[in-house]
Protein backbone atom coordinates (compact mmCIF):
# COMPACT_ATOMS: atom_id res chain seq x y z
CA UNK A 1 0.00 0.00 0.00
CA UNK A 2 1.56 3.26 -1.08
CA UNK A 3 2.10 5.75 1.64
CA UNK A 4 -0.77 8.08 2.21
CA UNK A 5 1.66 10.87 2.89
CA UNK A 6 2.82 10.91 -0.69
CA UNK A 7 -0.66 11.25 -2.13
CA UNK A 8 -1.85 14.57 -3.45
CA UNK A 9 -4.83 16.28 -1.94
CA UNK A 10 -6.94 15.22 -4.90
CA UNK A 11 -5.90 11.58 -4.52
CA UNK A 12 -6.70 11.70 -0.83
CA UNK A 13 -10.06 13.19 -1.62
CA UNK A 14 -10.78 10.46 -4.15
CA UNK A 15 -9.74 7.77 -1.70
CA UNK A 16 -11.98 9.24 0.96
CA UNK A 17 -14.86 9.14 -1.48
CA UNK A 18 -14.13 5.53 -2.32
CA UNK A 19 -14.38 4.56 1.31
CA UNK A 20 -17.44 6.75 1.66
CA UNK A 21 -15.82 8.88 4.34
CA UNK A 22 -17.44 12.24 4.66
CA UNK A 23 -14.76 14.90 4.38
CA UNK A 24 -13.93 18.49 3.67
CA UNK A 25 -11.00 19.89 1.72
CA UNK A 26 -7.70 18.18 2.31
CA UNK A 27 -5.54 20.98 3.66
CA UNK A 28 -2.57 21.01 5.97
CA UNK A 29 -4.61 21.08 9.11
CA UNK A 30 -6.97 18.31 8.05
CA UNK A 31 -4.54 16.04 6.29
CA UNK A 32 -3.38 14.03 9.26
CA UNK A 33 -6.96 13.46 10.33
CA UNK A 34 -7.90 12.09 6.91
CA UNK A 35 -4.78 9.98 6.72
CA UNK A 36 -5.72 8.36 9.99
CA UNK A 37 -9.29 7.79 8.83
CA UNK A 38 -8.14 6.21 5.60
CA UNK A 39 -5.73 3.98 7.45
CA UNK A 40 -8.49 2.79 9.73
CA UNK A 41 -10.83 2.22 6.84
CA UNK A 42 -8.24 0.22 4.93
CA UNK A 43 -7.35 -1.83 7.98
CA UNK A 44 -10.98 -2.57 8.63
CA UNK A 45 -11.28 -3.72 5.04
CA UNK A 46 -14.28 -1.51 4.47
CA UNK A 47 -15.94 -1.76 1.12
CA UNK A 48 -14.11 0.39 -1.36
CA UNK A 49 -16.16 0.58 -4.50
CA UNK A 50 -13.98 1.58 -7.40
CA UNK A 51 -16.17 -0.29 -9.88
CA UNK A 52 -19.71 -1.22 -9.02
CA UNK A 53 -19.88 -3.77 -11.83
CA UNK A 54 -17.89 -6.35 -9.99
CA UNK A 55 -20.72 -7.64 -7.86
CA UNK A 56 -22.84 -8.18 -10.92
CA UNK A 57 -20.22 -10.27 -12.61
CA UNK A 58 -19.59 -12.25 -9.51
CA UNK A 59 -23.21 -13.28 -9.32
CA UNK A 60 -23.17 -14.30 -12.91
CA UNK A 61 -20.06 -16.33 -12.41
CA UNK A 62 -21.45 -18.19 -9.46
CA UNK A 63 -24.52 -18.87 -11.43
CA UNK A 64 -22.79 -20.45 -14.37
CA UNK A 65 -21.00 -23.04 -12.31
CA UNK A 66 -24.15 -24.49 -10.93
CA UNK A 67 -25.63 -24.31 -14.33
CA UNK A 68 -22.92 -26.09 -16.21
CA UNK A 69 -22.47 -29.32 -14.29
CA UNK A 70 -25.71 -30.85 -15.42
CA UNK A 71 -24.18 -31.12 -18.83
CA UNK A 72 -21.44 -33.18 -17.38
CA UNK A 73 -23.12 -35.50 -15.00
CA UNK A 74 -26.48 -36.21 -16.55
CA UNK A 75 -27.83 -37.77 -19.67
CA UNK A 76 -28.45 -36.19 -22.99
CA UNK A 77 -31.99 -35.24 -22.14
CA UNK A 78 -31.11 -32.98 -19.30
CA UNK A 79 -28.06 -31.55 -20.85
CA UNK A 80 -29.90 -30.97 -24.08
CA UNK A 81 -32.62 -29.09 -22.34
CA UNK A 82 -30.18 -26.99 -20.43
CA UNK A 83 -28.05 -26.25 -23.37
CA UNK A 84 -30.96 -25.22 -25.45
CA UNK A 85 -32.39 -22.95 -22.85
CA UNK A 86 -29.10 -21.43 -21.90
CA UNK A 87 -28.81 -18.99 -24.80
CA UNK A 88 -32.17 -17.55 -23.88
CA UNK A 89 -30.94 -16.61 -20.44
CA UNK A 90 -29.00 -13.44 -20.91
CA UNK A 91 -30.18 -11.60 -17.82
CA UNK A 92 -30.94 -12.80 -14.37
CA UNK A 93 -34.18 -10.84 -14.33
CA UNK A 94 -35.63 -13.17 -16.93
CA UNK A 95 -35.06 -16.19 -14.78
CA UNK A 96 -38.64 -16.90 -13.82
CA UNK A 97 -40.35 -16.27 -17.10
CA UNK A 98 -37.78 -17.74 -19.42
CA UNK A 99 -36.88 -20.65 -17.21
CA UNK A 100 -40.48 -21.74 -17.00
CA UNK A 101 -40.86 -21.50 -20.71
CA UNK A 102 -37.54 -23.17 -21.27
CA UNK A 103 -38.40 -26.03 -19.08
CA UNK A 104 -41.55 -26.48 -21.02
CA UNK A 105 -39.54 -26.94 -24.17
CA UNK A 106 -37.83 -30.20 -23.33
CA UNK A 107 -41.13 -31.77 -22.40
CA UNK A 108 -41.43 -33.85 -25.53
CA UNK A 109 -38.16 -35.49 -24.69
CA UNK A 110 -39.43 -37.11 -21.56
CA UNK A 111 -41.69 -40.11 -21.29
CA UNK A 112 -45.41 -39.90 -20.97
CA UNK A 113 -45.43 -40.18 -17.19
CA UNK A 114 -43.08 -37.39 -16.47
CA UNK A 115 -44.44 -35.28 -19.24
CA UNK A 116 -47.55 -34.58 -17.26
CA UNK A 117 -45.62 -33.75 -14.17
CA UNK A 118 -43.26 -31.18 -15.59
CA UNK A 119 -45.63 -28.23 -15.84
CA UNK A 120 -46.95 -28.73 -12.31
CA UNK A 121 -43.59 -28.99 -10.81
CA UNK A 122 -42.69 -25.66 -12.12
CA UNK A 123 -46.00 -24.02 -11.52
CA UNK A 124 -46.89 -25.16 -8.07
CA UNK A 125 -43.85 -24.94 -5.87
CA UNK A 126 -42.32 -21.76 -7.09
CA UNK A 127 -40.83 -20.99 -3.74
CA UNK A 128 -38.96 -24.23 -3.49
CA UNK A 129 -37.86 -24.17 -7.06
CA UNK A 130 -36.99 -20.55 -7.45
CA UNK A 131 -33.75 -20.70 -5.48
CA UNK A 132 -32.70 -23.48 -7.77
CA UNK A 133 -33.89 -21.67 -10.86
CA UNK A 134 -32.26 -18.50 -9.78
CA UNK A 135 -28.99 -20.28 -9.63
CA UNK A 136 -29.22 -21.94 -12.99
CA UNK A 137 -29.42 -19.05 -15.48
CA UNK A 138 -26.13 -17.61 -16.44
CA UNK A 139 -24.19 -16.09 -19.31
CA UNK A 140 -24.10 -18.50 -22.21
CA UNK A 141 -20.57 -17.64 -23.08
CA UNK A 142 -19.04 -20.02 -20.52
CA UNK A 143 -17.83 -23.27 -22.00
CA UNK A 144 -19.27 -26.44 -20.45
CA UNK A 145 -15.94 -27.59 -19.12
CA UNK A 146 -14.87 -28.46 -15.61
CA UNK A 147 -16.24 -25.84 -13.28
CA UNK A 148 -14.76 -25.46 -9.82
CA UNK A 149 -16.68 -27.31 -7.13
CA UNK A 150 -17.63 -24.25 -5.11
CA UNK A 151 -21.29 -25.03 -4.54
CA UNK A 152 -22.94 -25.46 -1.19
CA UNK A 153 -25.19 -28.37 -2.18
CA UNK A 154 -23.68 -30.93 -4.54
CA UNK A 155 -25.37 -31.17 -7.90
CA UNK A 156 -26.31 -34.81 -7.56
CA UNK A 157 -28.17 -33.99 -4.38
CA UNK A 158 -30.08 -31.35 -6.27
CA UNK A 159 -31.07 -33.86 -8.90
CA UNK A 160 -32.08 -36.47 -6.38
CA UNK A 161 -34.23 -33.88 -4.71
CA UNK A 162 -35.66 -32.83 -8.02
CA UNK A 163 -36.60 -36.39 -8.95
CA UNK A 164 -37.98 -37.02 -5.50
CA UNK A 165 -40.24 -34.00 -5.74
CA UNK A 166 -41.34 -35.07 -9.20
CA UNK A 167 -42.21 -38.56 -8.01
CA UNK A 168 -43.98 -37.22 -4.98
CA UNK A 169 -46.09 -34.87 -7.01
CA UNK A 170 -46.95 -37.60 -9.44
CA UNK A 171 -48.13 -39.77 -6.58
CA UNK A 172 -50.22 -36.96 -5.20
CA UNK A 173 -51.88 -36.29 -8.47
CA UNK A 174 -52.42 -39.89 -9.33
CA UNK A 175 -54.08 -40.45 -5.99
CA UNK A 176 -56.61 -37.73 -6.66
CA UNK A 177 -59.63 -39.45 -7.98
CA UNK A 178 -60.81 -36.99 -10.53
CA UNK A 179 -61.67 -37.48 -14.13
CA UNK A 180 -58.89 -35.45 -15.56
CA UNK A 181 -56.12 -35.21 -13.02
CA UNK A 182 -53.56 -33.65 -15.24
CA UNK A 183 -55.04 -32.44 -18.44
CA UNK A 184 -56.91 -29.58 -16.86
CA UNK A 185 -53.64 -27.90 -16.00
CA UNK A 186 -51.58 -27.02 -19.02
CA UNK B 1 -29.15 22.59 24.32
CA UNK B 2 -30.13 20.78 27.43
CA UNK B 3 -27.50 21.98 29.82
CA UNK B 4 -24.97 24.45 28.52
CA UNK B 5 -22.34 25.88 30.74
CA UNK B 6 -21.85 29.51 31.52
CA UNK B 7 -18.79 29.45 29.34
CA UNK B 8 -20.89 28.28 26.43
CA UNK B 9 -23.45 30.97 26.98
CA UNK B 10 -20.79 33.65 27.21
CA UNK B 11 -19.12 32.49 24.03
CA UNK B 12 -22.20 32.33 21.85
CA UNK B 13 -23.54 35.63 23.09
CA UNK B 14 -21.22 37.77 21.01
CA UNK B 15 -18.75 37.68 18.10
CA UNK B 16 -15.60 35.92 19.25
CA UNK B 17 -13.16 38.55 18.03
CA UNK B 18 -9.73 37.85 19.45
CA UNK B 19 -10.82 35.58 22.27
CA UNK B 20 -8.25 32.96 23.22
CA UNK B 21 -8.81 29.33 22.48
CA UNK B 22 -9.63 28.45 26.05
CA UNK B 23 -12.67 30.70 25.85
CA UNK B 24 -14.29 27.87 23.95
CA UNK B 25 -16.59 25.62 25.93
CA UNK B 26 -14.93 22.32 26.68
CA UNK B 27 -11.45 23.76 26.25
CA UNK B 28 -9.75 24.35 29.54
CA UNK B 29 -6.22 25.17 30.45
CA UNK B 30 -4.66 21.86 29.50
CA UNK B 31 -6.43 21.42 26.18
CA UNK B 32 -5.96 25.08 25.42
CA UNK B 33 -2.23 24.74 25.85
CA UNK B 34 -2.12 21.72 23.59
CA UNK B 35 -4.05 23.53 20.91
CA UNK B 36 -1.83 26.57 21.14
CA UNK B 37 1.21 24.38 20.73
CA UNK B 38 -0.24 23.07 17.53
CA UNK B 39 -0.76 26.58 16.26
CA UNK B 40 -4.39 27.05 17.21
CA UNK B 41 -3.81 29.97 19.47
CA UNK B 42 -7.06 31.85 18.99
CA UNK B 43 -10.67 30.73 19.02
CA UNK B 44 -11.13 31.88 15.46
CA UNK B 45 -8.41 29.49 14.27
CA UNK B 46 -10.34 26.62 15.77
CA UNK B 47 -13.39 28.10 14.12
CA UNK B 48 -11.51 27.98 10.84
CA UNK B 49 -10.80 24.31 11.36
CA UNK B 50 -14.42 23.72 12.27
CA UNK B 51 -15.50 25.30 9.00
CA UNK B 52 -12.92 23.47 6.91
CA UNK B 53 -14.33 20.26 8.33
CA UNK B 54 -17.65 21.42 6.96
CA UNK B 55 -19.11 21.82 10.42
CA UNK B 56 -19.45 18.03 10.55
CA UNK B 57 -19.74 16.76 14.09
CA UNK B 58 -17.95 13.48 13.66
CA UNK B 59 -15.05 14.97 11.75
CA UNK B 60 -14.62 17.81 14.21
CA UNK B 61 -14.77 15.50 17.20
CA UNK B 62 -12.19 13.21 15.64
CA UNK B 63 -9.96 16.12 14.86
CA UNK B 64 -10.24 17.49 18.37
CA UNK B 65 -9.44 14.11 19.82
CA UNK B 66 -6.41 13.74 17.55
CA UNK B 67 -5.12 17.23 18.15
CA UNK B 68 -5.50 17.74 21.87
CA UNK B 69 -6.84 14.40 23.18
CA UNK B 70 -10.17 15.85 24.19
CA UNK B 71 -12.59 13.40 25.76
CA UNK B 72 -16.15 12.84 24.63
CA UNK B 73 -17.64 15.52 26.81
CA UNK B 74 -15.07 18.11 25.89
CA UNK B 75 -15.51 17.30 22.21
CA UNK B 76 -19.24 17.69 22.52
CA UNK B 77 -19.05 20.94 24.42
CA UNK B 78 -16.65 22.50 21.95
CA UNK B 79 -18.62 21.34 18.95
CA UNK B 80 -21.89 22.60 20.38
CA UNK B 81 -20.37 25.91 21.27
CA UNK B 82 -18.96 26.51 17.81
CA UNK B 83 -22.08 25.26 16.09
CA UNK B 84 -24.31 27.59 17.99
CA UNK B 85 -21.96 30.47 17.42
CA UNK B 86 -22.03 29.81 13.69
CA UNK B 87 -25.81 29.57 13.68
CA UNK B 88 -25.96 32.97 15.28
CA UNK B 89 -23.21 34.88 13.56
CA UNK B 90 -21.93 33.14 10.48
Amino acid sequence: MSSLRSKTAKEMSDLLDEYEIKHGPVVDSTRSLYERKLKEAMAKGKKAKPSPDQTYYREEEEVTYEYRTPDRSDGAGDSGSYMRSRPAWSERELEHETSYSNYSRPKPEYGGKEFSDEPHMYDLPPTSKSPYLKSTPGPPKEAPKAPPSSRLVPLWVQFVFFVAVAVFLYLVFSSMETNEPIKGIE
Amino acid sequence: MSSTSQKHKDFVAEPMGEKPVNALAGIGEVLGKRLEDKGFDKAYVVLGQFLVLKKDEELFRDWLKDTCSANIKQQGDCFGCLKEWCDAFL
